[in-house]
């Protein structure tokens, strides 16, 4: 019994050493099922259910380092936040990968509106983009006019780094990341190349953690290679909004930016969906429920889903058809990408 | 035996010493040559090479002066003036070169004299000579006129009128000399004399500072130069705070034992002194050059160079010792990444006044950049990039394509509208919705007078079915002319 105890402690010790050594590790539990289905991520924000959802997701970090509420930022979609248990970290290496090359404007616009959510706090500090010569070439430069009418980034804040090779790059981010005196260190790369794969991630990822400042990593037409980054969003390009008048939305014009964000890899989140809009004259994110166009295709379930029994409430088009009619976890709809490890 | 062509025959240019003992001598045909000894060895001259050659001689002279300048073909001038005592005197010193070049099989001939016309006279007329100061007279008054370095017309011309030795120009009076002859001639002989200075103009610029170290030991391993980098650079440091100055450019020269030299340079974008900073710079610049730099048997003069230097800001540092300051780490981080990866490594945006979209932003490189100011604390004044008030101020896209790239428009709903389809990287894209046009003219201001007017650009905002927002345009109008080509199309930028 003694015996026991004993080496149950040494496994405690060990493990906390090793929470020290790799960092925190949260991990996300959902909370004994109470029947209702709103722990079914994507579908939380069903109307009814209101900002009461967060309890029912338990976070759970193991080791002595617990992140304080400061460690992440926040996006301003509440949805979005509590998917992600907290926000983006801001300490960490975050990857968002566009699935095509000719998705960059949108990939660039969102890893913009969050280094513009940095700079709210951070202001006046310079962000670094650095990319490889192949992806300046293939999906066009940053442009600073574009950068300063839509992200409120001045021309004086941005440096630009261009490398020949991914090494090379790398080696930029690397010594970058560790620095605290830009906001942000944005890494851009092109396909999956092999040198960028768990070592070199880790070690950017250390970085960030030490210098306490976020490293986003955007990959345009990569596949979804195992890194050490904690969260991986995948984004591309929804369609806008019309421009609003006076008089009402004008037909045919071309609104605010918009993006869907899929949460690809996460410890703490559950796979959804989002389409956000970007607000240029307050720098802020805004949530589309009613979409324009069809974003997401027509459910598996057939064209013509069977009425629900009770009365018909006025629900947002996204929202869950029925509390009951929901599938269970294991069929869940196949567009909702599936978890990925590693 | 080495060949030149001089008026359309093969001449001898240069030979060495088993073909002079066949009696060949310079300036013979190399047919003759041939007929008297068919098995000799011709080469072709090469000027290009010698040149290299002498460049890379003049190199290894900077051991000894800082002030080398090449001299026509096959001559050096080293000024030494300040630098004969560090090698043992100026006897020692020309042994000591002497004694190298031959070892690295140079036939040298050398001559020192306080002015430059009289050490070159004395290097080919008399072949290792210590010419003391006020001895130039009598030293070239025996010499033919060629000692003189004139023009081989102005020698022949003296000749006819009986002018053979330098000495017999120097009794002759100046004044005639000067008006049938040219001032050259009285320009070189004065210069000779020491009556007028000459300069010796160096092929370098001579470094305002530089510490070096001879090692009896010569170094190859790159971590042993980066130590006597920093051991440099500390001694660099007390010298640029004497003169209130940092360094902006650095050189790090090493000295191979045979002669090779590798000259390696770092630019800072403000002024530095610390020697820990310099060795970091150089530690970035060595391993990018790692496979450039060929050791070979070792380096035995290692010596760091201030090139150019600016003014050095002192900064109060706090109690720990520390300075928090932002700029100074981004600086050095650009510097580094100079060091390492080239001078458009880091790049800064710089905004135009112009209103075209390529133009308007400028990529500079860091150092070249205008030093980013501290965030105004006031907001009265409206940014300069501002766009003009306008209710919808045009929008510009978050990236742009270097180039714009050609694109097929099949078809426009109307003429001068926007493409209803279009292909781009032989990708068929559905236009869903377009906004548009924003007219931009070329800057006619810019144009040289008298060229046809670059044709306007008809910029559209374009949202593709799958929500893909792109910056399209219309090079020129519709035209109604029979045989005018159709307007062309270009994609210039992507959407957020």
């Amino acid at each position: 019994m003694a015996m026991n105890a004993v080496a149950r402690d040494t496994v405690f010790a060990l493990r906390r050493q090793i929470a020290k050594i790799e960092g925190t590790l949260p991990e996300r539990l959902e909370a004994p099922a109470r029947g209702a289905p709103g722990a079914i991520p994507g579908k939380v924000q069903s109307g009814a259910a209101g900002p009461g959802m967060a309890p029912d997701i338990t976070i759970v970090r193991r080791g002595l380092a617990v992140a304080s509420a400061d460690a992440f930022l926040h996006t301003g979609i509440e949805r979005l936040d509590a998917a992600l248990g907290g926000g983006l970290p801001k300490a960490a290496l975050s990857e968002i990968h566009g699935l095509e090359t000719r998705d960059a404007g949108a990939v660039a616009g969102f890893a913009l509106s969050l280094v513009s959510l940095i700079l709210k706090e951070k202001r006046g500090l310079p962000i670094l983009w650095v990319g490889t010569a192949e992806i300046f070439h293939e999906a066009g430069l940053p442009y600073a006019r574009g950068l300063h009418a839509l992200f409120g980034i001045e021309p004086e804040q941005l440096l630009f780094s261009e490398a020949p090779k991914l090494l090379d790059a790398l080696w930029i981010a690397e010594e970058a990341a560790r620095m605290t005196a830009f906001a942000a260190v944005i890494l851009e790369i092109r396909g999956s190349p092999q040198r960028l794969d768990l070592t070199a991630t880790r070690r950017l990822h250390a970085r960030a953690q030490n210098a306490g400042r976020p490293v986003l990593l955007l990959r345009q037409a990569g596949a979804a290679d195992p890194t050490a980054a904690p969260l991986r969003l995948i984004v591309s390009a929804a369609p806008a909004a019309s421009r609003e008048t006076v008089a009402g939305p004008l037909a045919g014009s071309i609104g605010r930016p918009a993006f869907t964000v899929d949460i690809g890899k996460s410890r703490t989140a559950l796979p959804g969906q989002f389409t956000l809009e970007w607000n240029p004259n307050e720098h802020a994110f805004a949530e589309r429920t009613e979409v324009p166009v069809a974003v997401v295709p027509a459910s598996g379930r057939g064209a013509d889903p069977a009425p629900a029994s009770g009365a018909v409430l006025a629900f947002p088009a996204l929202a869950a058809p029925a509390a009951g009619d929901q599938p269970p976890r294991q069929q869940h709809p196949a567009h909702r990408s599936p978890r990925r490890a590693g | 035996m080495i060949s030149h062509r001089d008026s359309n025959t093969q001449r001898i240019a240069a030979l060495d010493e088993r073909a002079e003992a066949l009696k060949l001598k310079r300036g013979m045909g190399i047919a003759d040559a041939r007929a008297m000894h068919p098995s000799i060895d011709v080469v072709e001259a090469d000027a290009e090479a010698d040149r290299r050659l002498l460049e890379g001689l003049a190199d290894w002279c900077d051991r000894y002066t800082p002030l080398v300048a090449i001299d026509a073909e096959d001559g050096l001038f080293l000024d030494i003036t300040g630098c004969a005592h560090l090698f043992g005197g100026e006897r020692a010193m020309q042994d000591e070169i002497l004694t190298r070049f031959f070892q690295q099989g140079f036939d040298v001939r050398a001559g020192l004299a306080s002015t430059p016309g009289a050490a070159w006279a004395a290097a080919r007329f008399h072949g290792d000579r210590i010419i003391a100061g006020g001895e130039e007279e009598a030293l070239l008054a025996p010499l033919p006129l060629s000692a003189l370095r004139i023009a081989p017309e102005t020698r022949a011309s003296l000749e006819s009128v009986g002018l053979r030795t330098a000495g017999a120009v120097m009794a002759a009076p100046r004044a005639p000399l000067a008006r049938r002859f040219g001032a050259t001639l009285l320009l070189r002989l004065d210069q000779a004399l020491g009556r007028l200075d000459e300069a010796v103009s160096p092929r370098l610029p001579v470094a305002p500072l530089s510490v070096e170290r001879h090692l009896a030991e010569p170094v190859m391993l790159t971590d042993d130069i980066e130590r006597l980098v920093s051991r440099l650079a500390v001694a660099l440091k007390t010298d640029l705070e004497r003169r209130g100055e940092g360094a902006r450019t650095l050189a790090l020269l090493l000295f191979r034992v045979d002669g090779a030299v590798s000259r390696i340079a770092v630019g800072t974008s403000r002024p530095m002194r610390e020697p820990r900073l310099i060795q970091k710079l150089f530690h970035e610049r060595l391993t990018a050059l790692e496979q450039n730099i060929d050791a070979g048997f070792g380096f035995d003069l290692v010596r760091l160079s201030v090139l150019s230097v600016a003014a050095f800001d002192m900064a109060q540092g706090d109690l720990t010792g520390e300075t928090e300051d932002d700029d100074a780490d981004i600086a050095l981080f650009a510097d580094r990444v100079r060091a390492r990866l080239g001078e458009a490594a880091v790049l800064k945006p710089v905004v135009v006044e112009s209103h075209l979209p390529e133009r308007a932003v400028k990529s500079v490189p860091f150092a070249e950049a205008p030093q980013r100011r501290a965030p105004a604390t006031d907001r009265t004044a409206p940014p300069r990039t501002a766009p003009p008030m306008t209710i919808y101020p045009p929008e510009r896209p978050v990236r742009l394509f270097r180039s714009p790239e050609p694109i097929e428009v099949p078809a426009t709903e109307i003429p001068e509208g926007p493409p209803m389809n279009f292909r781009w990287r032989r990708a068929l894209y559905r236009v869903a919705r377009a906004e548009g046009p924003e007219r931009i003219a070329a800057e006619w201001w810019r144009q040289p007078p008298g060229e046809e007017e670059a044709p306007t650009h008809d910029y559209y905002r374009i949202e593709d079915s799958e929500g893909r927002r792109y910056w399209l345009y219309r090079q020129g109008l519709y035209s109604t002319a029979p045989q005018a080509a159709p307007p062309r199309w270009f994609m210039h930028g992507v959407f957020a």
